[in-house]
C-alpha cells in the first residue's frame, strides 16, 4: 500500500505492508532510529513519536494509520540547528545517561508542555509514567522538562 | 585533602556525546544497518530441561532461510566473560545447545531477508525433546537424588565432574569464630533471602555480524567490552584476532549484562560465517528477559557484638542461584567474601559460599556484583543488633566501619589494598544531620493508616579490580592521545560509556591536565583494530582505572608540547606553561613573565610537520596498584499505607565520597539511578519462576516486572545529594568511582525505613504489599 503523510515537515511517501509497524517504517525505511525499541509491546515508551502532535507509541502503530497526517520524530525536534530547550534543558541538567530513553522522553515532555505550559514537579511525574529509564531515577529528567518549562516561558 | 585549584574537574559540563543523543543521532548497535542484511531468530527451548531427540530444518531451508543448529556450531565449551584469569574460569557454555538447560536456550537460529520470513522459516523446524526433571531451587537442586545439570564442565584445558549441582565453592576462615562468638554479648543469627532481579536496561541485546572479504569478521554489539568480544569470538571460531574488529557503538545501558558477551554475539556470527552476508540478531524484550538475570542468593548470617558495640565475630553461608550456567560465579563468591569483610571490621570470621545450578536463566553481575545483596542483609542485621545493644546504629556502624588505613577486599581474596582516601564519618554524620536522624520516630510506635520512618544504610563499592600484585582479575586499561595540526587532540580509547559520562570524565581529566579548553578534546569512535586491550567497563573503574590511563598519556603529550615549544620559544621546557584560550579555542602554551613569549599548541603542531619533527602523540596502557572504596550513605524516609501496604518513598538524603567529583551533575545522576534501582530491589522487583512450566512468570513483560515510573519515585526538591570532601591519592586527580556504590546500601535503608515506620523487619526481598499486610495483619490481628 502507498502511503503519504508529513515527516519532520517534509511530505513523504512510503509503500508499506498492511501489517508494517510505524516503528519499523520509520527505523528502516526512512533510516530515522532516533526511536527506539526497547520493547514492542507499548510498556516502555522509547518508540514514543509524535502524531499531529500527540505522543504516540511507534511500535503499537500500523503504518498505515499516518497516512495523511503529520509525524514528528526526535530528528525533527531541533530547527536550523538550534536544539530545542528541551534538549538543551536535558543536557544542561544531566538527564541524559545512556540516552536510549531520551527521544521518546522529550517527545512526551513536549506534548506535555504544549498542553501545560507551567507543569509542576509532580505534573511532570505524572505526564511521564509511560517512559522508563532505567538510568537516571528520572530525577535529572524532571528538572530538565521544569527549566525547559521556565525557558520557553520566556 | 580536598582537590583544588581545578579549572574543569568540579564543573558540570554536558557529556560530550549529548547532542547525539538528545537529537536522536547517537549510534546504538541495534540502529546498524545494511542495505543486504539479513535478520536472525533463534530456536528456543520451551522446557527447562531436556535433550532434543531429533531436529529438521529442511522446512525452514526450503523457504530460503539459512539454519544453523547446534551440530554445526563449532565444538568449543567456553565461558562468555573474559575478565577472570583461567584458574578463575569455569566453562560450561556452547553456541547453541542440543541439551537445553532452562526455558530460552538457544537450540538453532535461522536468518533470512525480514524478520518476518525469519520467524515462518523458526516454525517451520520440527523438533523433538525428551523433557528431563528440573530444578528450580538451589536447595532442592544439591539434593544427590537430583539429576545433573551439568555433569562435566572444563577448568583449566580439562574436563572437571559437577556434584550434586554445585558449581564451585569457596571457604574462608579468619581468627577463632567459636570464641569470638562466646565473648560476644549479643549474637543475632537470620537467614535472608534475596529476589532475582533482571537488569532491564532499556536497549535489549542486539548484534550485527559482517563477515569480511579476507575471512574475518566486523561486529557491532551491545557490550561493555569489545576486546574481550573480539577474544571469545577467537576462541569459538578460530578467526585470526586481527581480522575479527568489533565496533565500538552507544550503549543502551547494560548494569552488568554484557560484560560477558551476550549470546547474541556468536550465534550471529556462525550464521553470517554460513550465509556470507551481513546478519542481525536483536533480541526483543521477551527474549532479553530470558537472557540474564542477577544471581539470587540465600544467606545464613550471624553476627556477634559486645556490650560497648564492638563486633567479635561474624559467620556467613552463602548459597548462590546461579542458573543454568557458570557466567562468573567463582569470582562472585570471592566478591562476596570480599564486600562483606569489608563493611565492618570482624576479628573472627567464617565464611562458606556455594554456587548452584539450576534450570532457569543464567545469572549474572548487575550493578554491583553480589554487594547489595550482602549489604542489605548486613545493614538489615546491623541496625537489629544495635537496637539489641541499645545504641544509636549510626554510632554502631560509625565506631565498626572498615576505613581509613583499613585493608580493603576490593574484589575478593586476590584483589586487597589499603584504603588511602576516606569520607565515612563526613557523609554519615552530614546526612544523619540532614535528614532529621535524631527526630526518627521508635520503631513500631505508630498507630493509624499511613505510617512513616526513617532509615539508614551505608556501603560502598570497589573503583576497578586493580591491585599491588596481579590477582585473578584482569584489570588494565589502554589508551593513545594524538595532538592535531589545529590544537585539537584525538583520545582514542577501547574503554566503553555505559552511560555514566565515563568518557566525557576523561576528556576533561586531559584537558585539566595539558591546560587545554574542553571542547579541544575529539573522543574517537573506535573499535579493537585500532585501540589498546581494555578489559571491560564494570567494577566502577571506568574513571579510576581507565581515567588514569587518559592522565598518563596527557601527562606524557604535555611533556613533549613544552619540550618541543622549548626549542621554538628559546626558554626550558619546565619554566613553560600552558593556558586555555576559550576564544581560539586551544590551547596557549607561554614563558610566564616574559610578554610575547608564545605559541599556540596548533601553531606548534603545525610547525612540527613542517619541520618533520613527528606527530605528537602518547601511548599508554595502565594498571591501577589499587583499589580504593568508593563511601555512599543513605538515609530515606518513607510511608507505608497499612490498608493496601504499598510504600511510598518520602526523601532521599545521599551522601557520597568518590574523591574528587570530575562532572557533579552525571555524579548526581548516578546516585538517583542507584536509588531508583535500589528502590525497586527492596520493594518491587522479581522475576518468579511457574513451576509447572519452569518459564518466568511475567514471561515478556517490564510492567508485570515492575520498574519504577516517574511517578513512584520522588521529586527533586526531595532528594538531596550532596559529596565529601576527599581526594583519592592513588586516582586520576584524586577520583574515585560511582556507579555501583549509588545503589549499594539503598535496599538495606529502605528495610531499615519500613522497620522504623511499622516495627517489623522482613528477611526476603522484595517487600511487596503483601508480605507488608501479611505480617501487620499477624501482629496487629484483623
Ligand atoms: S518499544 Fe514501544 S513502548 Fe516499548
Ligand atoms: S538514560 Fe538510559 S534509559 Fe534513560
Amino acid at each position: 500500500m502507498r502511503i503519504r503523510f508529513k515527516l519532520n515537515g517534509r511530505e513523504v511517501e512510503a509503500e508499506v505492508e498492511p501489517n508494517t509497524l510505524l516503528l519499523n517504517l520509520l527505523r528502516e525505511q526512512f533510516h530515522l532510529t532516533g526511536a527506539k525499541y526497547g520493547c514492542g509491546i507499548g510498556e516502555c515508551g522509547a518508540c514514543t513519536v509524535l502524531l499531529d502532535g500527540e505522543p504516540i507509541l511507534s511500535c503499537l502503530t500500523l503504518a498505515v494509520e499516518v497516512d495523511g497526517r503529520e509525524v514528528t520524530t526526535i530528528e525533527g525536534l531541533a530547527g536550523d540547528g538550534e536544539l530545542h530547550p528541551l534538549q538543551r534543558a536535558f543536557l544542561e541538567e544531566g538527564a541524559v545517561q545512556c540516552g536510549f530513553c531520551t527521544p521518546g522522553m522529550i517527545l512526551t515532555a513536549k506534548a506535555l508542555l504544549e498542553e501545560n505550559p507551567n507543569p509542576s514537579e509532580d505534573e511532570i511525574r505524572e505526564y511521564l509514567k509511560g517512559n522508563l529509564c532505567r538510568c537516571t531515577g528520572y530525577v535529572n529528567i524532571v528538572k530538565a522538562v521544569k527549566k525547559a518549562a521556565e525557558e520557553m516561558a520566556g | 585533602m580536598m582537590a583544588q585549584g581545578f579549572r574543569l574537574i568540579g564543573e558540570s559540563t554536558p557529556r560530550m556525546d549529548g547532542i547525539a543523543k538528545v537529537t536522536g543521532q547517537e549510534v546504538y548497535s541495534s540502529d546498524i544497518h545494511f542495505p543486504n542484511m539479513l535478520h536472525a531468530r533463534v530456536l528456543k527451548s520451551p522446557y527447562p530441561h531436556a535433550r532434543v531427540k531429533r531436529i529438521d530444518v529442511s522446512e525452514a531451508e526450503k523457504l530460503g532461510a539459512i539454519v544453523v543448529t547446534y551440530r554445526e556450531v563449532p565444538d568449543v565449551v567456553y565461558c562468555p566473560r573474559l575478565v577472570s584469569t583461567p584458574e578463575a574460569t569455569y566453562k560450561d557454555w556452547r553456541v547453541l545447545t542440543g541439551r537445553p538447560l532452562y526455558v530460552g536456550d538457544p537450540i538453532a537460529a535461522v536468518a533470512a531477508e525480514s524478520e518476518e520470513m525469519a520467524q515462518r522459516a523458526l516454525e517451520a523446524i520440527d523438533v523433538e525433546f525428551e523433557v528431563l526433571e528440573p530444578s528450580f531451587d538451589p536447595l532442592d537442586s544439591m539434593r544427590p537424588e537430583k539429576t545433573s545439570i551439568h555433569e562435566r564442565i572444563m577448568y583449566m584445558g580439562k574436563e572437571i565432574k559437577i556434584e550434586n549441582n554445585i558449581a564451585c565453592t569457596m571457604e574462608i576462615e579468619q581468627g577463632d569464630v567459636e570464641k569470638g562468638f562466646s565473648e560476644a554479648d549479643v549474637v543475632l543469627e537470620r537467614e535472608y533471602r534475596t529476589n532475582r532481579r533482571y537488569h532491564c536496561q532499556l536497549e535489549p541485546k542486539t548484534a550485527v555480524v559482517r563477515p569480511e572479504p579476507d575471512g574475518g569478521v566486523t561486529i557491532w554489539t551491545t557490550t561493555q567490552s569489545i576486546h574481550n568480544t573480539r577474544l571469545l569470538i577467537h576462541e569459538i571460531f578460530g578467526i585470526p584476532a586481527g581480522k575479527i574488529n568489533v565496533v565500538k557503538t552507544a550503549l543502551g545501558g547494560a548494569f552488568g549484562s554484557s560484560i560477558q558477551t551476550n549470546i547474541v554475539v556468536p550465534i550471529a556470527v556462525a550464521l553470517a560465517l554460513k550465509a556470507h552476508k551481513p546478519v542481525r540478531l536483536a533480541y526483543t524484550r521477551e527474549e532479553d528477559l530470558h537472557e540474564h538475570c542477577s544471581y539470587q542468593m540465600i544467606f545464613n548470617l550471624k553476627l556477634g557484638a559486645k556490650r560497648d558495640g564492638k563486633l567479635t565475630a561474624g559467620s556467613l553461608e552463602a548459597i548462590l542461584d546461579i542458573g543454568a550456567h557458570q557466567i562468573q560465579a567463582y569470582p562472585l563468591l570471592g566478591c562476596l567474601v570480599g564486600w562483606w569483610v569489608s563493611l565492618y571490621k570482624l576479628p573472627n570470621l567464617r565464611y562458606v559460599g556455594k554456587a548452584v545450578y539450576t534450570n532457569k536463566v543464567p545469572s549474572c553481575a548487575m550493578r554491583g556484583f553480589g554487594n547489595p545483596q550482602i549489604t542489605w542483609a548486613v545493614e538489615s542485621m546491623m541496625d537489629e543488633l544495635a537496637e539489641e545493644l541499645g545504641i544509636d546504629p549510626v554510632e554502631f556502624k560509625l565506631l565498626n566501619h572498615v576505613g581509613l588505613g583499613d585493608l580493603f577486599w576490593g574484589q575478593g581474596p586476590t584483589v586487597k589494598s589499603i584504603i588511602k582516601s576516606s569520607g565515612v564519618e563526613e557523609i554519615v554524620r552530614r546526612g544523619a544531620k540532614l535528614i532529621g536522624w535524631d527526630k526518627r520516630p521508635k520503631p513500631g510506635e505508630q498507630r493509624g493508616r499511613y505510617r512513616r520512618g526513617i532509615g539508614f544504610g551505608r556501603g560502598f563499592h570497589t573503583s576497578s579490580a586493580g591491585g599491588p600484585v596481579p590477582g585473578t582479575a584482569v584489570d588494565y586499561t589502554g589508551a593513545m592521545l594524538k595532538v592535531n595540526e589545529d590544537g585539537s587532540f584525538d583520545y582514542i580509547t577501547a574503554l566503553m560509556d555505559c552511560g555514566g559520562g565515563t568518557l566525557t570524565a576523561h576528556a576533561k581529566i586531559i584537558a585539566e591536565e595539558i591546560g587545554v579548553p574542553l571542547e579541544c578534546i575529539n573522543i574517537v569512535r573506535s573499535d579493537t583494530q585500532t585501540t589498546l586491550y581494555d578489559v571491560c567497563t564494570h567494577a566502577s573503574r571506568g574513571v579510576y582505572a581507565g581515567g588514569m590511563a587518559a592522565l598518563q598519556v596527557a601527562r606524557e603529550v604535555k611533556r613533549k608540547l613544552l619540550e618541543l615549544a622549548a626549542r621554538v620559544l628559546d626558554a626550558y621546557p619546565h619554566a613553560l606553561k600552558i593556558r586555555p584560550d576559550e576564544e581560539r579555542s586551544q590551547g596557549v602554551i607561554y614563558v610566564e613573565g616574559v610578554e610575547g613569549r608564545e605559541i599556540t599548541i596548533g601553531e606548534l603542531a603545525s610547525m612540527a610537520r613542517h619541520k618533520n619533527w613527528g606527530t605528537i602523540a602518547a601511548v599508554a596502557s595502565v594498571r591501577q596498584g589499587s583499589c580504593p572504596p568508593h563511601f555512599t550513605a543513605y538515609f530515606v524516609e518513607v510511608e507505608v499505607d497499612t490498608e493496601t501496604g504499598k510504600v511510598r518513598p518520602i526523601r532521599v538524603v545521599a551522601g557520597a565520597d568518590v574523591g574528587s567529583v570530575i562532572n557533579p551533575k552525571l555524579a548526581e545522576g548516578q546516585i538517583h539511578g542507584g536509588f531508583a534501582m535500589g528502590w525497586s530491589m527492596a520493594i518491587l522487583e522479581d522475576t518468579p519462576y511457574d513451576p509447572e512450566n519452569g518459564d518466568l512468570m511475567n514471561r515478556g513483560f517490564i510492567n508485570n516486572y515492575k520498574l519504577p515510573t516517574p511517578a513512584d519515585l520522588v521529586p527533586p526538591d526531595r532528594f538531596t545529594v550532596f559529596f565529601a570532601n576527599t581526594y583519592e591519592p592513588t586516582g586520576p586527580l584524586g577520583a574515585k568511582g560511582i556507579g555501583e556504590g549509588a545503589l549499594n546500601p539503598v535496599a538495606g535503608a529502605v528495610a531499615n525505613a519500613i522497620y522504623n515506620a511499622i516495627g517489623i523487619r522482613f528477611y526476603e526481598l522484595p517487600i511487596t504489599p503483601i508480605k507488608i499486610l501479611k505480617a501487620l495483619r499477624e501482629r496487629e490481628g484483623g
